[in-house]
């Protein structure tokens, strides 16, 4: 009897189709409508325009003499940014996990302030509104982009440096303190080398979004052999070619930058994992 | 091989008090863990700490090498009163070995790596020293040929007698266990607690929070029964073990011993079945 309820259940009802049926079925109209909707862009653009306008040789040749320094600009930018925001960042991460309330507050709030508001306002200060407040010029263009944007990542960097230290167990810092380690030793021997590991990762995400925010310094009056890629992208812009080629090209060069920055921290999680060092 | 060499500038002699625990007290906000142990070990002297989850046992531990603040209370740690706020406690627990349940290697060093960071950063030993004295220590624990090794490709026994063997690479007078093998898989468990016995042949002066009551009836020299944060009842294994004095002694070790309660009680009075 029960064996003729399980087959009434099975096959009976309103459902003529079976659940495992109806998924196929579904998944196929998804597949016709996805060639449809291919098929029907294919046919209504203009592909000789297309062509034009994003593979341009007179105007990718205009603007590829360019290219190699302002990609050497965008990397210095960075990785002086970077330092700043590292470094800055450390200090903060470390006020954070004081004892000392007076210091995680203060780092509390560069963190919220600085995370809170567009890093373009933090790059125009340092363009013109400390200059023009405190009477000062700066001598060099990569110190003043590297104090705009790193003063920016080091917030961001700071919480990710925080939660990176916080992930280590407790058990690591007891069995260093009980072995007659000083705080400073453990932290340096201990809990920073297992933090790093952990922070990786994060911290490479930070360095591409670093690598995207150089195209801020555009603000910036910017002599010629300054110029990063964002900048050359949109001053071909207003050349004679004009169109989408510029820019293409710009952002090509953007992922070669930042794709192999992904393959570096894979190589380095790798390389300072299972391997024991002394 | 005789070990626990005390380090000369702390000469413990023979028969001395290293531990002097006098009405120590410990609160963690408004929860009173202990209220008033009085506790001494002397040279050489293993005391087994045993007693419910929850009654200060690990607490105890803790407060000894300061890894918890004592509210109250004084401990005298080789004739230095640690709990003064003048004293420096990284210099003490340089004599002090501590063993933790979830054994604590650093997971980014080498088993010999494990034994030697501290000796050379805290002792100031050479490398090569610092390197004779864990392959000495690893070898009493029967892990020399995985110094190599990190401790990820360790089982958790292993694992648990290297961090033995880093703590005895200090040449501490004193060992802390804290339930060393309650985080082992049963049949790891042996290994551990065999190369603690050796300890304690050796003439080790260890304080050892255990459930292991076959391990502490064996090797302690006393056995301290701890509940709701108090010493119940202390002596040698036979009475504790064999013939407590206390009630509540009596009733922990029958839940210990016969944890399902399925054997019919002798005493009606201790019929307490857990829901």
């Amino acid at each position: 009897m029960s064996a003729d309820l399980l087959d009434a259940r099975a096959h009976g009802g309103r459902a003529r189709m079976s659940p495992r049926r109806r998924a196929r079925v579904v998944r196929g109209v998804q597949y016709a409508v996805l060639v449809l909707i291919v098929v029907a862009v294919a046919v209504a653009t203009d592909w000789a325009r297309v062509g034009n306008a994003f593979f341009n040789p007179a105007a990718a040749r205009a603007i590829v003499g360019d290219l190699p320094r302002a990609a050497l600009n965008t990397i210095v930018y960075t990785l002086a940014a970077f330092g700043v925001g590292l470094g800055l960042g450390l200090v903060l991460a470390l006020m954070k996990l004081s004892s000392v309330r007076a210091y995680r507050i203060i780092a509390t709030g560069y963190v919220e302030f600085f995370r809170g508001i567009p890093a373009l306002l933090v790059v125009f200060a340092f363009g013109y509104g400390v200059p023009a407040a405190f009477q000062i010029r700066f001598d060099s263009i990569v110190l003043q982009i590297a104090l705009a944007l790193g003063i920016v990542s080091a917030a961001y960097i700071a919480e990710t440096l925080r939660a990176g230290i916080q992930a280590v167990p407790k058990g690591q810092v007891e069995a260093a303190r009980s072995l007659g380690m000083t705080s400073g030793q453990t932290l340096l021997h201990v809990v920073v080398p297992q933090a790093f590991r952990i922070v990786l990762p994060p911290l490479t995400n930070e360095v591409v979004l670093l690598t995207k925010d150089t195209s801020l310094v555009f603000a910036l009056g910017l002599f010629q052999n300054q110029y990063e890629l964002t900048k050359v992208g949109r001053n071909a812009l207003t050349g004679v070619e004009g169109g989408m080629t510029s820019l293409l090209a710009v952002g090509l060069v953007y992922l070669l930058i930042t794709i192999p920055m992904s393959g570096l921290t894979r190589w380095l999680e790798k390389t300072t994992g299972s391997k024991g060092h002394v | 091989m005789s070990t626990a060499p005390a380090t000369p500038s702390v000469p413990v002699a023979s028969g001395a008090t290293v531990v002097q625990i006098t009405d120590l007290h410990k609160s963690f906000g408004p929860r009173e863990v202990l209220k008033g142990i009085d506790l001494a070990v002397a040279q050489g002297e293993v005391v087994c700490i045993i007693g419910p989850s929850g009654s200060g046992k690990s607490t105890l531990l803790r407060c000894v090498n300061l890894l918890e603040q004592p509210t109250a209370g004084t401990i005298r740690l080789l004739g230095t009163e640690v709990t003064d706020p003048d004293v420096d406690i990284d210099r003490v627990r340089t004599h002090v070995g501590m063993v933790f349940q979830q054994f604590n290697l650093f997971p980014h060093r080498t088993v010999l790596a494990n034994c030697t960071l501290a000796q050379q950063k805290v002792l100031g030993r050479s490398k090569d020293e610092a390197e004779k004295v864990a392959m000495r220590n690893l070898e009493l624990v029967g892990l020399a040929d995985r110094a190599r090794s990190v401790p990820s490709q360790l089982s958790g026994g292993q694992q648990q007698r290297v961090a033995i063997a880093r703590s005895l690479s200090m040449d501490p007078a004193l060992m802390l266990f804290d339930e060393p093998t309650s985080a082992l898989d049963p049949e790891l468990v042996g290994d551990v607690l065999a190369v603690m016995k050796d300890l304690a042949d050796a003439g080790m002066t260890m304080l050892v929070v255990t459930h292991e009551m076959a391990f502490a009836r064996e090797v302690a020299d006393r056995v301290v029964f701890m509940d709701d944060g108090m010493i119940v009842e202390q002596g040698p294994p036979e009475q504790v073990i064999g013939a407590p004095l206390q009630e509540r002694t009596r009733e922990f070790l029958r839940r210990v011993l016969d944890p399902t309660h399925l054997r019919p009680q002798g005493d009606p009075a201790g019929e307490h079945v857990e829901p």
